[in-house]
């Protein structure tokens, strides 16, 4: 079943550039997507179309098979969200948090709750604004898994936690996708806990979707060539090469992403280029991720 | 049992998975019978999607390593002298491989190559105690 769809997305923001330009994008249950770019590259804009928020110049979108704008109540409750810029009412306690999205959710389970607000050891009568930044980001992660959502949106849900403090939401979003097997999308600049947590990696570029692929074959199936300056032309020749990505310079050698896997890349490149000095690394998504959006500017 | 990802290397994380149940079988530290931890339980440990740990399982399973019995954790499956004996020495090979592309690269002679090895095999091991011992 598909849990989420965009078809051909164009959204812009008044007198701007467009921000999204044709995105289509589809996600079936139980899939977790790892939402990748830069800063304004779009991944918060498409979140927002996602849930209702915002509303594209052009194109279709359909959460659960229902049209967001339509039944925004229906759909949301069916969704669960967490954003970095989310803010919970500063005034209200932990207690009456909870007891205000038990009345929102019907299928809000107590049972859920509890279990999260022992685990975190949250203090039940503390008001929101006494809670540190990882505390009231866990009052929001449960409040978000608590009603048992079919789809679990996160907007850099670890945005400004400490490491130990990600690495605990990171283990509570574990737990809910193995117990609910729950379709998650997720964007986050940490490239170490995208990879950890997704299926699928979708990076945003430009307002385009640049790499949609499985997270595995990232490793496997993309390779970092280091070449050599030499002659003349060779930034064009190595972009005009099949399954080049990205080229750029860097102190008298080109760093190109390819799209094939180390071994027979260098095989390859060494027999195009003519220079056995070429060499090819398979190396982790944040290398990669660097080496792409700095060679394609 | 100890499990660990490297986030740095270009391996994915189920086949660095694989690769450590495989060692922990032919250092003899899994023997037959062991009870695996769960997916739940490991994909929490390692905080890591759960398919990543049932994928590396699932192959495992494949590959005759390991057993499934409904309801249960899976189980190192019972390996005879001759399949740990070739698990050992894959495991090894597994090791040598980049430093065998190395030596091709550096242009160095197999026989050189091969005395580099052996002098690192008569070599005594580093005392990793001396440091760690209060007394």
């Amino acid at each position: 079943m598909k849990v989420l769809e965009f078809h051909d997305i164009t959204m812009a923001y008044e007198g701007g550039q467009p921000v999204l330009e044709g995105v289509s994008l589809s996600v079936e249950s139980g899939e977790v997507i790892g939402l990748l770019g830069r800063n304004g590259a779009g991944k918060t804009t498409l979140i927002r179309i996602a849930m209702g928020m915002l509303a594209p110049q052009s194109g279709t979108v359909r959460v659960l098979g229902e049209d967001p704008r339509g039944d925004l109540v229906g759909v949301r409750r069916r969704i669960g969200y967490v954003s970095e810029l989310q803010e919970l009412p500063s005034y209200m306690s932990v207690r009456d948090i909870l007891t205000l999205h038990r009345s929102l959710y019907p299928n809000w389970d107590d049972e859920v709750a509890g279990e999260l607000c022992s685990r975190f050891e949250l203090p039940a009568g503390a008001k929101i604004a006494k809670l540190s930044k990882g505390q009231a980001r866990q009052v929001a992660l449960l409040c978000a898994i608590s009603h048992r959502p079919d789809l679990l949106i996160l907007d850099e849900p670890a945005g400004g936690l400490d490491p130990a403090a990600r690495r605990e939401f990171l283990e509570t979003s574990i737990r809910h996708l193995s117990d609910t097997g729950s379709t998650i999308l997720f964007s986050s600049h940490h490239m170490a806990d995208v990879e950890r947590m997704a299926s699928r990696l979708v990076m945003v570029h430009d307002g385009q979707l640049w790499i949609d692929s499985a997270v595995d074959d990232v490793r496997e199936g993309y390779c970092l060539a280091l070449v050599p300056v030499r002659g003349t032309d060779l930034h064009n020749k190595l972009l005009a090469l099949p399954g080049c990505l990205s080229v750029r310079e860097r102190d008298g050698t080109f760093r190109a992403v390819f799209e094939c896997e180390s071994e027979a890349c260098r095989a390859q490149l060494v027999q195009d280029l003519e220079d056995p000095n070429v060499q090819c690394l398979s190396v982790g998504l944040e290398e990669m991720f660097i080496e792409l959006v700095g060679g394609r500017s | 049992m100890l499990f660990f990802l490297d986030p740095q290397s270009g391996v994915p994380y189920y086949r660095q998975l694989m690769e450590q149940v495989r060692l922990h079988v032919s250092t003899g530290s899994l023997t037959a019978g062991d009870e695996l931890p769960s997916i739940r339980a490991l994909a929490v440990i390692l905080g890591v999607n759960p398919m990543t740990v049932s994928k590396a399982y699932g192959y495992l399973e494949a590959e005759q390593l390991l057993e499934r019995r409904p309801g249960r954790p899976l189980v190192v499956r019972v390996q005879t002298n001759e399949q740990l004996e070739i698990g050992r020495l894959e495991r090894l090979r597994e090791s040598l491989l980049d430093a065998s592309t190395l030596s091709r690269r550096l242009d160095i002679s197999a026989d050189d190559a091969l005395s580099v090895f052996r002098d690192l095999l008569n070599e005594s091991p580093p005392d990793h105690g001396r440091e760690e011992d209060p007394s």
